[in-house]
């Protein structure tokens, strides 16, 4: 089993699922489809293609640092400004770092891996205007999905892990693909079949939500609310 | 032909103003490094670089977006063949249903089709002129082949769309895809919206007793160093365009429209028009790389330094290890900076001004699509 781990990290990222018409709503973390997509692109296959080499590819995300949920609003107006168009919602997740795992046939892999550095179309993370920041691919590993997310480091940037110093333990969220009969599995329409625009398709994906916990290599064995009970007042009096 | 993408990486300081608003009238801001920045919105500075494109380009090779799309063809074939004026709403009609663009009756009007559709000039005209010859051919009334109809539409792309897509619904074989990704400007430090309390005096309320304002009102407004970036993929931009020195000028107009342009959001209340602080282009083979990350810790004034010249040194720093790690070296990389400010980006590559960069980066697009396959 080989997996190939990717850095998904951006000031704005969405990831959308189930979004109608000028409502575009994104997922919490990335979702298989978006990623598949992104991997398509970098190889060169246009939406028109055959995606039957990426359908035996399992799925996982892991949350490192989940962002914040913001709505952009957008207009749209004739050149001359004379008329406007239908207003749109846009969902982004903001300021989040996720870490991908994609697992499947080495070969394949290694041909992502390598397509990842140099795509053949820009990448990006949902939407056009969402360009990653390097780097995007962390390498492959011969782990199975849920061993290669354990093992992983944590990838959240500097001030998150500051925030989180005083835990000793990290839990992470991470959604994977279910394997049947998996109780609490969610369905979401996230199997990437045809990214035609003529007829794009998606099929139903099972989901499982995990957490992840492990020790946090950062914590300075301060667990309690901050007090350094060495301290003595009355010590400057002694003097 | 070697792959050739050109980043385009911007510092620009924006004095207090309201470039972009939301629906509840505030500037537009987004998160990250966990911190509060201002953001304009990718879809404005690309409305705005569209619009600056009619100064630097001939008009021949802008697009139209509209959805009244028979008038326009209507209007194309009546200025080609006056002799077809009566007939040429209903041609019109027909010649678009059959290049697959879906058009529903509109009172008083001719047919409007149901989305937004970006068709450059040259596109119509090449339709009327379909129109005019299936006209003169037979009755009329069949009206030109579909798979002609069909190839017109989706070849000879004016530059604008080219440049940055266009989504067809209902006709999805003419879509195109974008050759330019432009990034959402954020701010490289933290950033508080700020209110702005108005009062307008009523004229002619002065002259009787009454007193106070005639209205009251905030504006919210914000003042940012922007960091802005795009990403111009040439080879894409040359398979839509399917000519070399189309792709060349289309580049170079791009590049002086998106530094010099500027959404014009609440204009005349701030006169926030500025221009770069610092333009920096490197010209790569590998992919589009986003220099963002310089700014994910908020640059912080001090004492000693604005914040100009601290973003730039943190982006010269953050460029060097970025390209060193992941050995992503530039083929060829100009800056274009102003004032001392700046300084810490001059070793970025070769200074230049303006004029001069899109000057040798058409000329280096030019060589690179040049080369035999």
């Amino acid at each position: 089993m080989t997996c190939l781990l990717l850095r998904l990290a951006g000031p704005l990222q969405a990831w959308g699922s189930r979004s109608r018409f000028v409502r575009r709503d994104t997922e919490p973390a990335p979702t298989k489809s978006g990623v598949i997509g992104m991997l398509a692109a970098a190889r060169g296959v246009r939406r028109t293609d055959d995606l039957t080499e990426f359908l035996g590819l399992s799925f996982g995300v892991r949350v490192d640092q989940p962002g914040k949920l913001t709505r952009d609003f957008q207009t749209a107006r004739s050149l001359d400004g004379g008329k406007s168009m239908p207003l749109s919602y846009r969902q982004y997740l903001a300021d989040a770092v996720f870490v991908a795992a994609v697992e499947g046939d080495t070969d394949l892999l290694q041909g992502l891996h390598e397509a990842v550095r140099a795509p053949v179309f820009p990448l990006y993370l949902g939407r056009r205007s969402c360009p990653p920041v390097l780097p995007i691919s962390l390498g492959l590993c011969d782990r199975s999905l849920r061993e290669a997310l354990e093992e992983h480091r944590w990838e959240a940037a500097e001030w998150h892990r500051e925030k989180l110093r005083r835990q000793p333990t990290i839990a992470l969220e991470v959604f994977l693909d279910a394997e049947p009969g998996d109780p609490g599995a969610q369905t979401i329409r996230d199997e990437p079949l045809s990214f035609d625009p003529a007829r794009r398709e998606y099929g139903w994906r099972t989901v499982i939500a995990e957490t992840i916990e492990f020790p946090n290599l950062d914590y300075n064995g301060d667990a309690g609310d901050g007090l350094n009970l060495d301290h003595d007042p009355f010590a400057l009096l002694d003097r | 032909m070697r792959r050739t993408i050109v980043d385009i990486h911007i510092l620009q300081t924006v004095p207090p103003s309201n470039l972009n608003r939301d629906d509840t009238g505030s500037p537009k801001t987004a998160t990250y490094g966990g911190v509060r920045r201002a953001r304009v919105s990718s879809q404005a500075w690309k409305r705005a670089t569209r619009k600056a494109f009619a100064a630097e380009l001939d008009p021949s090779e802008l697009g139209v977006r509209t959805k009244q799309v028979a008038a326009e063809l209507a209007g194309r074939i009546r200025s080609a063949a006056p002799e077809l004026s009566d007939q040429a709403d209903e041609l019109a009609k027909k010649t678009l249903n059959a290049a697959g663009i879906k058009t529903t009756p509109v009172k008083g009007k001719a047919e409007e089709s149901g989305y937004l559709l970006f068709l450059s000039r040259r596109q119509y005209d090449n339709l009327a002129q379909a129109a005019i010859s299936a006209s003169g051919a037979d009755d009329g009334a069949a009206g030109p082949k579909q798979a002609i109809l069909k190839g017109l539409a989706n070849s000879d792309h004016s530059i604008d769309v080219a440049l940055f897509g266009r989504m067809v619904a209902d006709a999805s074989d003419i879509n195109v895809d974008a050759a330019a990704q432009v990034a959402h400007a954020i701010s490289v430090h933290a950033v508080d919206n700020e209110y702005d309390y108005f009062t307008a005096v009523d004229d002619r309320k002065e002259d009787e007793d009454e007193t106070g304002a005639g209205m009251i009102g905030t504006v919210e407004f914000n003042s940012s160093t922007l960091y802005r970036y795009a990403a111009l993929d040439v080879d894409r931009l040359r398979d839509n365009l399917g000519d070399d020195e189309a792709t060349r000028r289309a580049s170079e107009a791009f590049l002086r429209a998106f530094a010099c342009s500027m959404p014009t959001g609440k204009q005349n209340t701030f006169a926030n028009r500025t221009l770069p602080d610092a333009v920096i282009v490197r010209l790569r083979d590998t992919q589009p790389v986003s220099l963002v990350g310089a700014f994910e810790k908020p640059v912080v004034a001090d004492a000693s330094s604005g914040r100009l010249a601290k973003a730039a040194e943190e982006l010269a720093g953050y460029t060097h290890r970025v390209e060193d790690t992941y050995d992503q070296q530039p083929v060829a990389s100009w800056v274009v900076h102003v004032g001392v400010g700046t300084q810490a980006l001059a070793g970025l590559g070769r200074e230049v001004s303006l004029p001069e960069l899109v000057k040798a980066v058409g000329e280096e697009i030019a060589g690179r699509l040049a080369e035999p396959a």
